[in-house]
């Protein structure tokens, strides 16, 4: 097999600092190769697709694609021109005005003449399912029809080499899907090659081979199932390994039951291993849950429509949300999810009938009454989705003091307010006199998260706090979460993914077309595989996972229902092996 | 929030004008203007107005869209027909009381100077900004100042900066509202305090915008690199700018009514010296 791009011992520094964003990588890609590049951020794998495609010049090292030099001055532009790229934002690479428009920028550059050309516009756009929206604005569009968009754009320059650097890493997972279903398509029937720069472990457990990149260096490869279920590696890089090796990873961590790499391998060989282990365990009910009761928002009888000829974003919504709890507001991008959160302070005030209501000791507080809107903000915390775009102070420690400060916090209590929020999100007091904007992303949405935290707020809502963060980081943010929970914070967490949803909340809320489906305990909703259908909600993987282990264990009925009652991986490693948490 | 911001007041339609080439439409604009500059007899005036509803009805554009476009400027032509009144003396005395005269000199030039400021913007508005999108004009644009390339002047990266700057409007206004929903959150107030204090509050919204302006900007220029844009040279187009025989007649057509205006307002005003 012929290679499509070959990379060796490359180095990079973006300045002519010591500080390389890529310290010596090789890296191999066959041609009609579907392979996965992790890394955790700033790994420096984003700088080795620009590498790839001559975006940047490495400072040592070499690098061919399709078998031309990338230092080469007269040929570079062919490995361009054969060369497709999706970056991660879908606004920042649309340039036309219109969808048909935005396809034809990149063959346009490179002189293909009509009728050629409208050709090439019309092939692109109906592979990827737009043609009927070609003359549409490309601002209108949704983030999984921009990044379509994105790849109509670079099918239409028939490439044979495409690097997608975080590609779905905005998308929900619906749209996710079906984008990774259209790059798996051009892989089988194109035969084109594919670098996909990833966090997300189900994209690349679908991939022919994976590399791992952290501190610019390459320091695992293989094949997907060889490398990823390597857990131990895996999370020292600052990545995810799939369901069924953490499992095992956590059994072992848990009763020191010892497993080889060859039982972490698949489902199948994972089964064969508790299979040989746990056949016909008796599995104890574990701690039960806290319940909560007091009501602190309630949302009655709420309607939204952003215009009057428009559909209605919200329709009949009630919806009570208890003191302490964590509830989770789960359901596709557009359903109404973030109209709803942004009713709850009221940045957006009830229409109609509809009332949001704050019960605080005997008094309630209505976003209807304007008077009560600044004593609600306070109380009420909202962090948007990535909230770092909202910085814009000399210093973190000003920064975070704007909320608090305008709530008319002084001296030693704004002091002591800003510090302790800092601590929380788990900011050094070094990092308080930097400048926001030479933080990294990650630090920067904590900075965000503390400037409302520090607002001291009871319920705190959260707009997909972890979206765009690397495995670690997604770690990390639940840490926090948990501990601002465990702290008497009530928390909205609003999320695309269920299998978050179900590990860290008390109660899920699923939503569809601006409706409530349901709202329910995590273990109970799943229960009922009648009302999930008619809902359309998938059981989290864990769930599915653990139904099928009671199933090969032969579990007894009452053993197996407490299994089910695991929220986490964790916890199902420590029921199965019988240690209390 | 700001929602109602319409940029371009583009109007969708399928008639002889919005389908018209733009290059001839930024031409007749200029013929039309320099035209309107020139009229001052009644008689040419009135046929202005007559044109105007002629030109409206081939634009297939409805009264209430022309009366949307006009509306902002009535303070202003209301202003100008005051202002005109009460200092311009010629003519019989209509009005006198104090220091106050109004003369009918004055109210007839006051007028015309209204009805003709308000056909400039009613012309403006049908022949330019509610039938051609934007990007249609920067296309036009781009051929009609081709020539100045001779003389080094970069008309196809200006015309480039106008599309993307065309293409990010929406974006950037969604991300202000994104930006101020979030500070006020946080207790920022936009809307009430003195002038200074709320000026003060827009660094709230401007510094997170501009960082990420330049963030897009610079994530922007990457993308296109990649899809190989390099300069206008050698660039193909999906829709290239199409002069048809029957736009030319089109052209040809309405030029001779800006010419019309003239020679009547040339005739109107010989006659009057006799």
């Amino acid at each position: 097999m012929e290679n499509t791009a070959r990379a060796k011992d490359v180095r990079f520094s973006y300045s002519d600092s010591d500080k390389y964003a890529v310290d010596g990588a090789s890296l191999t890609i066959g041609e009609g190769e579907y392979v996965a590049l992790l890394g955790a951020n700033g790994s420096g794998k984003s700088t080795m697709a620009k590498l790839l495609d001559v975006l940047e010049m490495p400072n040592e090292g070499d690098i061919t694609v399709f078998g031309i030099d990338t230092k080469d001055d007269d040929k570079f532009w062919d490995i361009r021109r054969n060369t497709g790229c999706v970056f991660q934002n879908p606004d920042n690479q649309i340039v036309g005005t219109t969808v048909e428009e935005d396809v034809a920028f990149g063959p346009e550059n490179i002189g293909i003449p009509n009728p050629e050309l409208s050709e090439r516009v019309e092939n692109a756009l109906k592979y990827v399912g737009l043609f009927d929206k070609k003359e549409r604005q490309t601002a209108k569009l949704s983030g999984g029809q921009k990044q379509k968009l994105a790849i109509a754009g670079v099918l239409a320059m028939s490439p044979k080499f495409l690097l997608l650097d975080e590609a779905t890493a905005m998308l929900d997972p619906v749209s996710r899907d079906e984008f990774l279903a259209l790059v798996e398509k051009l892989v089988r029937e194109n035969k084109i090659s594919v670098l996909t720069i990833t966090h997300d472990m189900t994209e690349a457990s679908r991939t022919d081979k994976v590399y791992i990149m952290e501190k610019g260096k390459i320091t695992l490869e293989g094949a997907p199932q060889d490398v990823l279920n390597n857990v131990p590696e895996m999370l020292e890089a600052g990545l995810d390994s799939p369901i069924y090796s953490k499992l095992l990873w956590e059994i072992k961590n848990a009763t020191g039951l010892n497993y080889s790499l060859e039982d972490a391998k698949t489902i199948r060989s994972a089964l064969r291993f508790l299979g040989a282990h746990f056949t016909d365990a008796k599995i104890k009910a574990p701690s039960a849950k806290p319940k909560y009761d007091e009501t602190l928002i309630s949302v009655k009888n709420l309607s939204y429509a952003y215009d009057d000829k428009g559909p209605k974003a919200l329709k009949n919504i009630d919806l009570d949300i208890k003191k302490g709890e964590l509830l989770a507001l789960v359901g596709r991008s557009g359903c109404g999810k973030t109209t709803l959160i942004t009713h709850m302070n009221g940045i957006i005030r009830p229409q109609g009938e509809g009332k949001v209501e704050f019960h605080y000791g005997d008094t309630v507080l209505s976003t209807s009454k304007k008077k009560e809107i600044k004593q609600i903000r306070q109380k009420v915390g909202l962090v948007f989705q990535y909230p770092e775009y909202q910085l814009f102070e000399e210093t973190v420690y000003k920064d975070i003091a704007y909320g608090p400060k305008k709530m008319g916090m002084k001296d030693d209590e704004l002091d002591k307010a800003i510090r302790d929020a800092a601590k929380q999100v788990g900011l050094d007091d070094e990092v308080l006199e930097k400048s926001p904007f030479e933080l990294s992303g990650g630090q920067q949405r904590r900075v965000a998260l503390a400037g409302v935290i520090a607002m001291k707020p009871e319920v705190l809502v959260l707009d997909e706090p972890a979206a765009g963060l690397d495995s670690r980081g997604r770690r990390e943010m639940f840490k926090t979460i948990s501990e601002l929970k465990k702290n008497g914070t009530t928390i909205v967490l609003v999320t695309h993914y269920m299998d978050e949803a179900y590990e860290h909340a008390d109660r899920i809320c699923t939503m569809k077309d601006g409706m409530i489906m349901g709202v329910s305990d995590p273990i109970k909703m799943f229960e009922d595989k009648d009302a999930l259908r008619e809902m359309e909600i998938r059981a989290p993987y864990l769930r599915r996972f653990l139904e099928i282990i009671a199933v090969r264990l032969g579990l007894d009925p009452v053993s197996k229902k407490n299994l089910l009652r695991a929220q986490s991986v964790k916890e199902a490693a420590l029921l199965l092996g019988g240690v209390d948490a | 929030m700001l929602k109602d911001i319409s940029i371009g007041r583009y109007y969708r339609a399928n008639s002889v004008l919005h389908n018209l080439d733009p290059r001839c439409k930024a031409i007749l604009f200029i013929l039309y203007l320099v035209a309107i500059f020139l009229l001052k007899s009644p008689i040419a005036i009135g046929l202005l107005v007559v044109l105007t509803v002629i030109l409206q009805i081939l634009g297939k554009i409805p009264p209430k869209v022309m009366w949307n476009s006009a509306k902002p400027i009535l303070p202003i032509i209301i202003l100008i027909v005051v202002l005109n009144v009460l200092t311009l003396k010629s003519g019989d005395v209509i009005f006198s009381w104090w220091k106050i005269t109004i003369t009918e000199g004055g109210v007839k030039s006051a007028l015309i100077m209204a009805v003709r400021l308000l056909m400039m913007i009613l012309v403006t508005s049908i022949i330019l900004t509610l039938t051609t999108t934007p990007l249609k004009l920067s296309e036009a644009l781009e051929k009609l100042f081709a020539p100045l390339k001779v003389i080094k002047f970069p008309v196809h990266e200006m015309a480039m900066m106008m599309s993307i700057a065309l293409r990010f409007i929406p974006t950037l206004i969604d991300e202000t509202d994104k930006i101020m929903k979030a500070q006020v959150s946080r207790g920022a107030d936009y809307d009430t305090g003195t002038i200074v204090s709320r000026l003060k509050g827009y660094v709230t919204v401007l510094v997170p915008l501009f960082v990420s302006s330049f963030r897009r900007a610079d994530e922007l220029a990457t993308a296109m690199d990649a899809r190989c844009y390099n300069g206008g040279e050698g660039r193909t187009k999906l829709h290239p700018l199409k002069l048809t025989g029957k736009d030319v007649a089109i052209f040809i057509a309405l030029s001779l009514g800006a010419f019309l205006l003239v020679a009547v307002e040339k005739i109107d005003s010989i006659r009057s010296l006799f």
